[in-house]
């Protein structure tokens, strides 16, 4: 994308984004409620248990990603899905634009998807003519914002309800209400006619079963359960690590995902669906076109990051980040933040475009405690750490620091030396660094008794 | 655990999520439980397919042919899972998915043998060729999206009744 | 009972003061303290920077100066943790190093772990003083698995108070380099920090790094708050 900077700068962004009052607000009371809600929701159940179970099964797909990718594909095909592999972005958004013009579709009805936030599927079809209305309610809300998701459970969590009012009745032409009741009511009314109008419903999945072909979908709101039957073309894009062995070995995540997420046992409406209407039937889509979105997960599976594609997405991770909540999502500048999000966009985007994000992590490890599947987050971030000093994407003072620090570290006259200097040199740093880092530290003691001799 | 017991836990459990619930014992305790749910201006679909359905008398004048025009289903549902609190539609035998998610009230009937103690209970069936949709329902139709504020009722039925005969 | 003591970058450089408690302390309890001479630094800012090449000169270092088998004391969950958690996987499997790290990990504790499991020292009828609350710090609870063993010290001071600080194992924004490289946002973390231990209305806030306690004591000073920042081997050491 040409508008994307060439490297991102959190510095920056968190910089501004810890100015915004009611953001940090807003972003405080979210992951806070999310995190209690997940405690109460996982509490006196085998929830470690299932964390090893689902963390084997992932394993289990990636050890073998291309057979499952296959086993899937044959599946669903059986069923009377069609199904397209993209290898990368560009090739999924032409493959989505191409099923819709084939099938004559203009209005395009979307439920919630983070990989068509990841290959930028919006913008390719609006610029082609079509519309695409995003129906969960915050995504929605996003959407008229021309905004970003900036949570990928809660999209529209940096707004508040006096921001969405105004934003209702300048973009829908409503009175103004803040009332979120209203709100949520008048957008019923708005997408109600959206839904019974469109040619064409777009999906993510959450898993996919290659046993049966099968996508399984969960939603608290009900649009996505609109969005796949009452279209006539419903059109699924999803990434092949989504892929889970057999129904059976789905209800570990089913037990797992809405738990993380928000704490409830089940999203209000969960739906496996299994190709096209078959004869009889009264509802259903009667065309399923199903993308097999690759774009770099291949590439990470047969590496050594390869743990982060176990990720279900539930946001866990996020919820319980200190960094996250202190800036919000949009400070990443990511499709994908948070914890899981710095590692997936690092090793999607490239460590040129998103080295800087490596930085927003204190490497605390609560998001390790969390997640449902047990990705190694604080340990593959110091991996990536580690590939960004050996790419030559840290600074060059720091790399001098460093290598001075390897040299010293091995000499206690040296280390002394050092020790001193810091001490001397303390004054003057602390002047020139004015109102930065060093005037933030205590002074350097006088003396170091505690390190005298024995 | 006794089948009394499992019907106690799942009405329990469907409580938990917010739906509102009932037990019946009988074809009259079931119509007149029916009944108390519908209002007169209220416009019902029933799909009149299974035995329950087809013995259910809902006031003709109430009565609509299809879930668009209907502000309420009345409908019995493939199956109970206690473990979640879930009801559970499907497609099979030519049932509308629709019926559950468009009108603004879902009362749902689900037979007492046809509750299941966990999702594997229920899922084991499938493990070849799945009908095309299974969902399951876990309460209301909800969103949080503004500012984490509890909304019942965004795109699906902002009520669920459920009737164990 | 001998044990060797490493005092740490920090504590060397700003905080001698809570190397001399600490050595009080074992010795109260019959440990005779040896400091090994040329100690320096246990690698932890490079480690966490990624820098391995630079990382693996400290631990080498680390290692030799602490030969020998006595246990090896740190008062800092985060030095302890790399000592006894990173080290071994520094060096390739038929590394001698590999070895020399696994053995000097088995006999490193951090300063409360070795109070609480070797000594007993929450037995021994401590005197504190005031209302106490404490950080938990993130390598010293999440990666050494350290949660109780402060907080049976604390609770067991005679004439002290100890308060629980809400969220006490949420991250205060320190994270070594990130408090360098990000600072606006660390500043707004530890002010989170801050305004939780204010209102416990404690008047000393405690734990067992120093990292995290100097991070903490620049938001607490920029509040204006009068809480006093202390570090877990101070408290201990002054009911001595």
């Amino acid at each position: 994308m040409n508008d994307v900077p060439k490297t991102l700068n959190f510095r920056k962004r968190s910089a501004q984004a810890v100015q915004d009052g009611t953001l940090r607000q807003a972003m405080r009371t979210a992951t806070d409620t999310f995190t209690e809600k997940r405690s109460q929701g996982v509490a006196s159940l085998p929830i470690e248990a299932w964390r090893d179970q689902a963390s084997e099964i992932k394993i289990g797909v990636l050890d073998d990603l291309h057979n499952y990718v296959d086993r899937f594909a044959a599946s669903a095909t059986r069923a009377g899905a069609v199904v397209h592999r993209a290898p990368d972005a560009a090739s999924a958004r032409d493959i989505v634009y191409n099923v819709l013009k084939d099938h004559g579709a203009k209005r395009i009805v979307k439920a919630k998807s983070m990989v068509t936030e990841e290959i930028h599927l919006n913008r390719h079809l609006e610029e082609r003519g079509m519309k695409v209305v995003e129906t969960d309610l915050g995504e929605y809300i996003v959407q008229i914002a021309e905004e970003s998701p900036s949570h990928i459970l809660a999209p529209a969590i940096h707004k508040n309800r006096q921001q969405i009012g105004r934003l209702f009745a300048d973009k829908l032409g409503v009175e103004y209400s803040e009332d979120p009741e209203v709100l949520t009511g008048i957008a019923r009314e708005v997408l109600r006619q959206e839904f019974l109008s469109a040619d064409a419903g777009i999906t993510g999945a959450n898993f996919a079963v290659a046993g049966t072909g099968s996508i399984a979908m969960f939603t608290n709101e009900g649009n996505g359960r609109m969005v796949t039957t009452l279209p006539k073309l419903h059109i699924a894009v999803l990434t092949i690590e989504k892929i889970v062995p057999t129904l059976a070995d789905l209800m570990t995540f089913i037990r797992l995902l809405p738990r993380s997420a928000t704490g409830q046992p089940l999203s209000s409406y969960l739906s496996v669906i299994t190709g096209t209407r078959r004869p009889g039937d009264a509802t259903g889509a009667e065309a399923l076109h199903i993308v097999l979105v690759d774009n770099g997960r291949s590439q990470i599976a047969a590496g050594e990051f390869r743990d982060i594609l176990k990720c279900i997405r539930c946001s866990a991770c996020m919820n319980v980040c200190p960094v996250y909540r202190t800036v919000g999502g949009h400070a990443y500048g990511s499709t994908y933040p948070g914890p899981m999000g710095i590692i997936l966009t690092v090793l999607l985007e490239g460590m040129e475009h998103a080295h800087n994000l490596l930085d927003a992590t204190t490497l605390c490890g609560a998001c390790a405690d969390v997640c449902p599947v047990r990705v190694p987050i604080p340990h593959l971030l110091r991996e990536l750490r580690k590939l960004r000093v050996k790419e030559g994407f840290t600074p060059s003072l720091e790399r001098m620091a460093m290598a001075g620090f390897g040299m010293a570290v091995q000499s206690p006259r040296l280390f002394g030396l050092g020790d001193r200097m810091v001490k001397a040199a303390w004054p003057v740093a602390t002047f020139l660094g004015g109102k930065g880092v060093l005037d933030r530290l205590p002074k350097p003691a006088k003396n170091t008794a505690g390190r005298r001799k024995s | 655990m006794t089948e009394n017991s499992i019907v106690e836990e799942f009405l329990k459990r469907c409580e938990n999520v917010a739906a509102k619930t009932v037990r019946v014992h009988s074809a009259e305790e079931l119509q007149s439980a029916v009944h108390e749910r519908l209002f007169d201006n209220d416009r019902v679909y029933c799909p009149a397919m299974t035995e329950r359905e087809k013995t259910l008398v809902i006031r003709e004048e109430l009565r609509v042919d299809d879930c668009f025009s209907a502000n309420v289903t009345v409908e019995e549902v493939l199956a109970g899972i206690v473990e979640t609190g879930s009801i559970v539609c499907s497609s099979e035998g030519g049932r509308s998915l629709q019926a559950s998610v468009l009108p603004e009230r879902h009362i749902a009937i689900v037979a007492t043998d046809r509750i299941f103690a966990t999702l594997d209970d229920f899922f084991s069936r499938y493990d070849e060729d799945p009908p095309n949709n299974i969902t399951l329902i876990t309460g209301p139709s909800r969103t949080a999206d503004i500012e984490l504020t509890l909304t019942i009722g965004v795109h699906g039925p902002k009520s669920l009744d459920i009737i164990v005969a | 009972m001998r044990a060797q003591l490493f005092t740490t970058c920090l504590v060397n450089t700003f905080f001698p003061g809570t190397g001399e408690a600490t050595r009080k302390l074992l010795e109260y309890f019959g440990v005779e303290v040896l400091s090994p001479a040329g100690q320096t630094c246990c690698g932890k800012p490079p480690d966490s920077a990624g820098y391995t090449k630079e990382v693996r000169a400290a631990a080498r270092h680390f290692l030799s100066v602490f030969e020998g088998t006595e246990p090896i004391v740190i008062p800092s969950g985060s030095c302890a943790s790399m000592v006894k958690n990173h080290y071994q996987h520094l060096f390739e499997r038929h590394d001698p190093m590999r070895r020399l790290a696994e053995e000097t990990a088995n006999r490193t504790f951090e300063l409360t772990q070795y109070l609480v499991g070797e000594l007993r020292a929450h037995s021994a009828g401590l005197r504190g003083r005031g209302k106490i609350t404490y950080h938990s710090s993130c390598q010293l609870s999440r990666e050494l698995g350290v949660k109780e063993e402060p907080l049976i010290l604390l609770k067991s001071l005679e004439g002290a108070e100890f308060v629980e600080l809400p969220h006490a194992d949420r991250c205060c924004g320190f994270g070594g380099t990130f408090m360098a490289k990000l600072p606006e946002v660390s500043m707004k973390m530890a002010d989170e920090k801050a305004e939780l231990i204010e209102a416990t209305g404690a008047d000393t806030v405690t734990g067992c790094d120093h990292g995290c306690l100097m991070n903490i004591a620049d938001a607490l000073k920029r509040r204006g708050s009068r809480v006093k920042v202390k570090h877990i081997a101070q408290v201990l050491a002054e009911g001595l």
